[in-house]
């Protein structure tokens, strides 16, 4: 007993001295210096190599072995990594055993004055922020929504406890027709209750409950459009013949000089085809494979259906029909746009903007004050 | 996209920063006070010339002339230049002064590489107040660090050419008053006002955004050159390397969005 009580506190000493020689060692200037050094040897890597990308990116980039190198090592992902993480708070502590022997030769009588003050108060918010950093990393989340959204869908909000509905999604423009902002107006529900209409614009998000909501993405209708550009050619075969009509969307149009008028009647912004269904089909939201479905009509009276599709390419489903048409442009409808939104919570905000705060106080008060 | 009315007076800026640039050259072989007077003219005349352009810029677009990167570094020689103006009556800095006009054209050298015309809609990310907080702040801030790399060259081409101790110790001081200046500025800029506008832009202060990495990088770069003269006392040419280290990654974080992309890329 005698000899496991004294092996203990042989080790405890052993440990207290390592301890000691440790926080010596983390609170030297020199140390500190080598670790702001390491800090930024660490982040120009992360800068110089390119972040969270994927792996086989890497190894196109800088072949096999170096790619691979790159991945395994988490230099991909470097501000995630271990040895990253372990860096900062090993400046963080740094710091902060920097501070406290500060503070204890300032409360033994040593040299006080603003600078002194200002240089103390902005090593400590460095430890703030990072403290800010930490709250954040456990507490808070940053996560794009699933899908789009347009007017009439509702999507519960992560970790609020409360879901949107979507009102209206739209883009704005300018008189001189420039883009000037995206806006989603939503209706805020709450245990089934409708709390009210908010308006989410970049730069002004909505924050309840804690979590803020982002206007991340906006997209023009994916199933109509405000008006098509379309090319005719008749008869079918007679290239000469090409005549430019524009027609409002689901709205009659006559083909100037022919007994011909056109309606285009569907708009998918991403065509694709299902074969065994034999049905057109939007593939996805993002305007990658456009197309209109047209109407032709004949003195009035429907003759067939026909898919147009950008530029040269012809739909073999109107090969009977007494024109060609082809789809040259088109207004896209961004008064009835799809949103996507962004939730985040991030709790340590607020100790990340003190500490940049008393930062920027202290470092004015370390330079830019008197020496006393 | 509309034609900018601030062509004329950029050029006029251009050229009398090209005509100072070569009364410096001349001055820093002849060390003739005439010669300086004329690098001293030439410099004030192309400041009234980029000051012209970047008020009729603002008054055409309608908005502060911080919102890519023609714009960023017009207005980054402006504030280089008055950086340098605001040592020009203090004795003993007559030769640090005339290198306003050589570092101010480089950069409007680089700045006539991007498109000029204005964009009077600013796109939705860039409409915010933080706009002109963040990117003024952190241009004065910069500045401050351009007037901090050509003392330090000027220093470590007097050490070269075994220059007077006092000489020296001035160019010295200039460096790291100058970086004093700026890394408060720098700081309340770039990283203060820019995290308070990511988390209302983009939902989060800090993003490992390229740009917001590389602004990190020049301030570690300041922090250990302000501990290491501070603290530790370091002087001579390792700190005056240093200062030349951190302008020149200064200098790629404010083109680096256009190489790297990431949140910042917009103009």
């Amino acid at each position: 007993m005698t000899l496991f009580l004294l092996g203990a506190a042989g080790a405890l000493a052993v440990l207290v001295v390592a301890l000691e020689r440790v926080r010596t060692w983390l609170a030297s200037m020199r140390t500190a210096v080598g670790l702001l050094v390491a800090l930024a040897v660490l982040a120009s890597l992360g800068v110089l190599i390119g972040q969270e990308l994927p792996p086989e990116t890497y190894v196109e980039r800088y072949g096999h072995a170096l790619g691979t190198f790159v991945v395994r090592t988490g230099l991909s992902s470097i501000f995630h990594s271990w040895y990253f993480l372990l860096l900062v708070w090993a400046i963080a502590l740094s710091i902060l055993l920097c501070s406290f022997g500060r503070m204890l030769r300032l409360a033994r009588g040593g040299r006080r004055g603003l600078r002194t003050l200002g240089s103390l108060l902005a090593h400590l918010s460095i430890a703030v922020i990072f403290a800010g950093g930490l709250v954040t990393a456990v507490g808070g989340f940053r996560r794009p929504a699933a899908r789009f959204l347009g007017a009439g869908d509702t999507i519960e909000v992560p970790e609020g406890g409360f879901s949107l509905r979507v009102e209206e999604a739209r883009t704005e423009f300018n008189e001189e027709g420039a883009l000037s902002d995206y806006v989603s107006i939503v209706t805020l529900l709450e245990d089934g209750r409708e709390i009210g209409r908010r308006r989410i614009e970049v730069n002004r998000p909505l924050v309840y409950h804690g979590v803020g909501v982002y206007q991340y993405e906006m997209l023009p209708a994916a199933d109509s459009i405000l008006e098509a550009h379309l090319g005719v050619l008749v008869p079918p075969d007679d290239g000469e013949r090409m005549v430019e009509v524009v027609a409002p969307f689901r709205e009659v149009v006559d083909v100037p000089g022919t007994e011909l008028s056109l309606k285009a009647l569907e708009f998918y912004a991403d065509f694709t085809y299902d074969i065994e269904q034999r049905t057109a089909e939007l593939a996805s939201v993002w305007h990658r494979n456009p197309a209109v479905l047209v109407q032709v009509l004949e003195s009035g009276r429907t003759v067939g259906e026909v898919w147009a599709f950008p530029g040269s390419r012809g739909h073999e489903g109107g090969r009977d029909l007494p024109c060609r048409v082809f789809l040259f442009d088109y207004v896209p409808d961004y008064d009835r746009g799809l949103t996507r939104f962004e939730f985040t919570r991030q709790p340590g905000t607020p100790l990340i903007y003190a500490g940049f705060l008393s930062l920027s106080i202290g470092l004015c008060l370390t330079f830019w004050t008197r020496r006393s | 996209m509309w034609p900018a009315p601030d062509m004329p007076f950029f050029w006029i800026a251009f050229w009398c920063y090209l005509g100072g640039t070569v009364a410096a050259s001349i001055y820093a072989g002849l060390r003739n006070a005439v010669v300086r007077r004329a690098a001293y003219v030439l410099t004030l005349a192309g400041l009234a010339g980029n000051t012209v352009a970047l008020v009729v810029r603002s008054a055409a677009s309608g908005h502060p002339p911080v919102t890519d990167l023609f714009e960023y570094l017009t207005f980054f020689a402006w504030a280089i230049v008055v950086g340098f103006v605001v040592l020009w009556r203090r004795k003993g800095f007559e030769l640090l002064t005339v290198f306003a006009a050589p570092i101010a054209l480089a950069v409007l050298v680089v700045a006539s590489l991007f498109p000029a015309e204005i964009e009077r809609q600013l796109i939705p990310a860039l409409q915010s107040y933080w706009l002109w907080v963040h990117v003024t702040l952190a241009v004065f801030g910069e500045a401050a660090f351009a007037v901090a790399f050509a003392a330090s060259v000027l220093y470590l081409v007097g050490l070269r050419r075994g220059r007077p101790a006092a000489d020296l110790d001035v160019l010295d001081a200039v460096t790291y008053r100058a970086i004093g200046v700026g890394f408060p500025l720098f700081t309340m800029g770039a990283l203060f006002a820019g995290a308070v506008w990511a988390q209302r832009a983009w939902g989060s202060p800090w993003s490992w955004d390229p740009k917001e990495t590389s602004s990190l990088i020049v301030w570690l770069v300041y922090a250990i050159y302000l501990h290491a003269r501070l603290v530790r006392g370091w002087k001579g040419g390792g700190p005056a390397a240093l200062s030349i280290a951190g302008f020149a990654v200064t200098f790629f974080t404010i083109l680096g969005s256009k190489i790297l992309g990431g949140l910042h890329s917009y103009g």
